[in-house]
């Protein structure tokens, strides 16, 4: 069967705060996010994400999914952490990590995209996320 | 149909057993396997230090239990992570910790019951260290 997939992303600057993620690089509003019609599953969340590494301190972080495209209530996956030992230091890159999964949804209904810095500070971390819907 | 449970805590001593218990903006969870679910099907776990001690090298342990968990407590290895001295200069290097992803865990669980997760680094301590944990119900 055919997949669909959306995608949102959006830069954290503060710790444990719920980020959402509303843009799409040069879309700076795509509006929202709406589970595809005829789409009967989350089959998979791919995640990135990229810190700046501008505070000496070491955080992990995570992202939620909410709102009424999900009858079954909110999710929340880990994306990785990152950490440095001096503000002036540090240079990586990473792939995106995709988690499958089997997720009821609820088409034509919107999800919210959450991204939060857990742990310490570690400065400004820009977050992607694709969801992959079943058809 | 899976449904996921993230929690996420510090570690700031070696081979010291640390509930993860809150999630990030929210303080304390619910660790109440949701109804219907039988076993957790994958674990995603991440950890990252701000390596501000010397000559740090530890391996992290994750271990699941609580009343949900069938068969007693379940403890995985789940990554490792090491620093020579401490780095004050600009190339300093960073801690990025891709999460480690278990795709095939098959923990038989009790659903409506509640699970412990909890974590250690087990070694020489390399500073304070961040961690987030996932499962993933089924």
């Amino acid at each position: 069967m055919p997949k669909q997939y959306r995608t949102r992303e959006g830069t954290i600057t503060a710790v444990s705060t719920k980020t959402q993620l509303s843009t799409l690089g040069s879309e700076t509003a795509p509006g929202p996010l709406l589970v595809p019609a005829n789409a009967k599953t989350l089959k998979a969340v791919i995640s990135a994400f990229g810190c700046d590494l501008s505070v000496a301190a070491d955080g992990a972080y995570i992202i939620r999914l909410e709102g009424s495209g999900l009858p079954e209530g909110p999710e929340t996956l880990t994306i990785g952490s990152s950490g440095v030992p001096v503000a002036t230091g540090g240079v990586y890159a990473m792939k995106a990590n995709r988690v499958e999964l089997d997720i009821p949804v609820t088409p034509s209904n919107e999800i919210l995209i959450f991204a939060e810095n857990t742990g310490e500070d570690t400065g400004s971390t820009t977050v992607g996320v694709t969801l992959e819907f079943g058809m | 149909m899976s449904r996921t449970l993230t929690v996420v805590g510090d570690i700031n001593a070696v081979d010291t057993r640390t509930l993860l218990t809150a999630q990030g903006s929210v303080s304390t969870p619910s660790l109440v396997v949701p109804a219907g679910m039988k076993k957790i099907i994958k674990v995603i776990a991440t950890a990252a230090a701000d390596a501000l001690a010397d000559d740090g090298s530890v391996i992290f342990i994750l271990r699941l239990g609580g009343s949900a968990v069938l068969g007693g407590e379940q403890v995985i290895v789940f990554g490792g992570l090491g620093n020579q001295t401490v780095q004050t200069g600009s190339d300093a290097a960073p801690s990025i910790g891709i999460p480690f992803q278990l795709d095939d865990v098959d923990i038989d669980i009790s659903p409506s019951d509640t699970v412990s997760i909890s974590a250690e680094a087990a070694g020489v301590d390399p500073g304070d260290t961040a961690l987030a944990v996932t499962l993933v119900f089924a």
